[in-house]
C-alpha cells in the first residue's frame, strides 16, 4: 500500500514538473491550407548539409581525404534526385541564392528556435530563367550524424550540452530544418524541424543515400499533414 | 404638422448617418494603442496619388474626436522614398487580410524595425489604395507590427474619406503627450518588475485604541468573576488573581512606538503603552466616603518581534501585513486623594491594597500597515496581552508571611489604530 502511495506521488510530481517534455516541432501560417502538388521550387539544398562525426564516416566511406565535402555534395545530390521524383516540375535555385538574405530565427515552440535565411519582405525570389515560382521550399540545414536528437540542437536550453555519449552506433540520423515559403506574399507557410533515424547493421554509402531519401519523404508527408492541421 | 414631419426627417437623416458610420469601415485588429492629444500624424502612402488631403484629414479628426486638441498631419515623404520602407509597405498591403493577427504582419527587416522604433511619439498611418477599399494600418514606436489595421471603402471625395478614417480608427480617448524632459525621465525610470524590497524599513507611530478583559467572540462568563468584582474596605475582593478584580478593565489605550523590518520579512518594535484605570470601589461601603478619587495609571514598555509580508496593489500604495509576538513590563502608578475636608484617613485607607512594583507579560497579535507614497501610514493592530508576576525574583525570607501576589494572571484584549511615518534605508 505504501509503495503505491510513493509511486502515485512520484507520478504526480513528474506530471507537475514535466518529466516528459513534449515539443511543438512545426508551425503553420493561417493561410497555409494546400500542400504543393506537382510543382515546387527548392533552395538552399547545396549548402544545407553538415556532417557530424566526420571521422566515424571517414573510416567507413571511401571518400579519401575530403569526406565532409564529398559526402555533403553526395547527400545534396540524392536529396534533389528524390525531390525530382516527387514533383513533375522542380525548379532548383542556384547555390547561394539564400545567402544574400539575413539569417533569422523562427519560433516553433517555447524553447525551440529555428535559424535560417529568409527572403526579405517585398522581395521575390527569381529563378535562373527570371520567373517567380509561387512556392519555394527553403532547406535551412540538414545535420547528418549518428544517433542524433533534434532537441539537442534546437532546444536552446540544451544547445550548450557538449557531452558526447560514447556508445555503439545504432542509427544514422538526419535533422532537417526547412520552411515552405510563399514567394508571392513573402511569408513562411510552414516551418518545421524533422528528425529521421535509420537503423544500421553494417554501414555503407547506401545507408546514407536511403537516409536522405527517407528524410525527403518525411518532409513531403509533413507538408501534407501540416496543410490539413 | 409641418414641424413634426421635418423633425421625423431629421431623425431619419441622423439614424442613416449613424448606420453608415457603424457599417462602413472594417477593423481587422486593434490593440490598445495610445492616441495622443495634439497628435503628430504622418501619412505613409504607398500609391502615387494621395487619396486624402492631410490638412482636411486633420479637420476630420477634430470633427470626430473632440479630445484630440490640435493635431498636425503631413505626408511621410522620407519613407515614401526609402527602398526598405517601400518594400515593407508593398508587402504589408499584399499581406493584410481579415482574420490575420497583427503578429503575422511584423516588419522583419532590421532597418525597418529601426525606423519604426524611431517614430517617437508620432503616429504613422499607413494607407494603400486597393481599388474599392483603402487599407489603413496604424504604427507607433512601441512595436514593429501594426497596432491597428483595417479597411474603409474608397471614396473619391477626400473629405468624406478622411471623415471615414477618423471615425473608424481615431475614435478613442486621447492622452497628453509627454514633454522631452518627461520622456527622458521616463526612460530612466526603473521597471517596477525589478523593484527591490528595501533592506530596512523603519517607522514611528502613535496610536489610540481600546482594551478590555473580554476577548471578542468568547463567552462572557469566562471573565465575569473578575470584571464584576468590586473592592470593599480598600482591599477585599473575591480573589486577587487578576488585576481586573480591582480596577476597571475597559479603557482607552494609547501607544507610542518605533519599529523596523529587514527585507520586508522580519522586524521588531519598541513600544510604550498608557491607559488609566479606575479602582472599582463598592459604593455601598461607607468607608469610601472620605475618598475623592482612586485610579491607577498603567505604563507598559516592551519589545515585539514581527513577521511581515508586503503586498503592493497600487504603485503608490503598500500593505504590510504582520503578526507579532513580544514581551512587556507593566507598571502601575497610583493616584489617590481624599476629599479636602477629610484630614485624617481611615485605618483601612492606610492599609489599602498595593500592587507589585512591576509585572512581566507577553503580547501576541496581528496587524496591518497601509502605506501611501512610501511614507505615510495608517495601521491597525489587535491582539492579547498579559501581565504576571516576575517569576525570576528572589524569594524573600518572609515570603510565607506576605499575601498572595495580586494580579498574577491579568489578560486583556486590545485593538488600536495608528498614524505612522515610514522611511526606508
Amino acid at each position: 500500500m505504501r509503495n503505491v502511495l510513493v509511486l502515485t506521488i512520484a507520478v504526480l510530481a513528474c506530471a507537475l514538473t514535466g518529466c516528459s517534455q513534449s515539443y511543438q516541432w512545426s508551425k503553420k501560417h493561417p493561410a497555409y491550407s494546400k500542400a504543393p502538388y506537382g510543382e515546387l521550387a527548392i533552395a538552399g539544398v547545396q549548402e544545407a548539409f553538415v556532417l557530424t562525426r566526420t571521422n566515424w564516416f571517414a573510416k567507413r566511406l571511401d571518400f579519401g581525404d575530403s569526406t565532409q565535402i564529398k559526402s555533403t555534395v553526395f547527400c545534396a545530390q540524392v536529396m534533389l534526385d528524390e525531390f525530382r521524383g516527387g514533383y513533375s516540375k522542380l525548379t532548383v535555385f542556384p547555390e547561394k541564392a539564400l545567402a544574400q538574405f539575413p539569417e533569422e530565427s523562427q519560433k516553433l515552440d517555447d524553447r525551440i528556435f529555428m535559424k535560417g535565411h529568409l527572403p526579405d519582405q517585398g522581395v521575390q525570389m527569381l529563378d535562373s530563367a527570371g520567373n517567380v515560382p509561387p512556392i519555394v521550399l527553403l532547406i535551412h540545414e540538414v545535420i547528418v550524424g549518428t544517433d542524433l536528437k533534434r532537441e539537442d540542437y534546437f532546444d536552446y536550453a540544451y544547445t550548450h550540452n557538449e557531452s558526447q555519449e560514447r556508445s555503439a552506433v545504432q542509427n544514422i540520423s538526419a535533422i532537417v530544418s526547412y520552411t515552405l515559403w510563399d514567394n508571392l506574399k513573402q511569408r513562411p507557410l510552414f516551418s518545421a524541424v524533422d528528425e529521421i533515424q535509420r537503423p544500421i547493421v553494417q554501414f555503407t554509402l547506401k545507408d546514407l543515400e536511403l537516409l536522405v531519401r527517407s528524410s525527403v519523404q518525411q518532409i513531403r508527408s509533413n507538408l501534407y499533414t501540416g496543410a490539413n492541421k | 404638422m409641418k414641424p413634426f414631419r421635418s423633425s421625423i426627417n431629421l431623425l431619419l437623416v441622423v439614424l442613416l448617418t449613424l448606420a453608415s458610420v457603424a457599417s462602413a469601415g472594417k477593423v481587422y485588429f486593434d490593440s490598445k494603442w495610445t492616441l495622443w492629444k495634439d497628435a503628430d500624424i504622418l501619412i505613409w502612402n504607398t500609391g502615387k496619388d494621395l487619396p486624402i488631403e492631410p490638412k482636411e484629414f486633420c479637420l476630420s479628426l477634430r470633427r470626430s474626436n473632440s479630445g484630440i486638441g490640435d493635431p498636425k498631419c503631413r505626408t511621410l515623404g522620407e519613407w515614401e522614398r526609402d527602398t526598405i520602407a517601400i518594400r515593407y509597405g508593398n508587402w504589408l498591403s499584399a499581406n493584410m487580410e481579415p482574420g490575420l493577427a497583427a503578429g503575422y504582419l511584423k516588419a522583419r527587416h532590421p532597418s525597418m524595425s529601426a525606423k519604426l522604433q524611431a517614430i517617437e511619439d508620432k503616429i504613422v498611418m499607413f494607407i494603400s489604395d486597393k481599388g474599392s477599399e483603402l487599407q489603413i494600418a496604424i504604427f507607433d514606436e512601441t512595436s514593429s507590427e501594426p497596432k491597428a489595421g483595417g479597411v474603409v471603402p474608397m471614396n473619391a471625395d477626400k473629405i468624406a474619406l478622411g471623415d471615414e478614417i477618423a471615425s473608424t480608427f481615431f475614435d478613442r480617448n486621447t492622452t497628453r503627450r509627454l514633454s522631452k524632459e518627461e520622456r527622458a525621465k521616463k526612460l530612466t525610470e526603473p521597471d517596477d518588475f525589478y523593484k527591490e524590497v528595501p533592506t530596512f524599513r523603519a517607522w514611528a507611530g502613535i496610536s489610540a485604541g481600546f482594551a478590555q478583559a473580554q476577548i471578542p467572540f468568547t463567552p462572557d462568563n469566562w471573565y465575569s468573576s473578575h470584571t464584576r468584582s468590586q473592592v470593599r474596605n480598600y482591599r477585599i475582593t473575591k480573589d486577587s488573581v487578576s488585576l481586573w478584580n480591582f480596577i476597571d478593565d475597559s479603557t482607552p489605550l494609547y501607544t507610542l512606538y518605533v519599529g523596523g523590518t529587514w527585507y520586508g520579512f522580519i522586524g521588531g518594535e519598541i513600544f510604550y503603552r498608557y491607559s488609566s484605570h479606575k479602582v472599582k470601589t463598592d459604593d455601598r461601603d461607607t468607608v469610601y466616603k472620605e475618598l475623592d478619587h482612586w485610579d491607577f495609571s498603567q505604563h507598559e514598555i516592551g519589545l515585539n518581534v514581527m513577521f511581515s509580508q508586503t503586498f503592493e496593489p497600487l504603485k503608490w500604495f503598500d500593505i504590510h501585513a504582520f503578526a507579532f509576538l513580544g514581551f512587556q513590563y507593566s507598571f502601575y502608578s497610583e493616584d489617590i486623594a481624599l476629599k479636602d475636608d477629610n484630614k485624617k484617613p481611615s485605618k483601612a485607607y492606610e492599609s489599602r491594597i498595593k500592587f507589585e512594583d512591576a509585572y512581566k507579560g507577553a503580547l501576541l497579535g496581528i496587524g496591518s500597515q497601509f502605506v501611501v507614497l512610501d511614507h505615510y501610514g495608517f495601521s491597525i493592530r489587535t491582539g492579547i496581552s498579559s501581565r504576571g508576576k516576575d517569576v525570576y525574583t528572589e524569594p524573600s525570607p518572609d515570603a510565607a508571611a506576605e499575601p498572595t501576589t495580586i494580579g498574577a494572571s491579568t489578560v486583556d484584549w486590545f485593538i488600536s489604530f495608528g498614524l505612522e511615518y515610514h522611511w526606508s534605508l
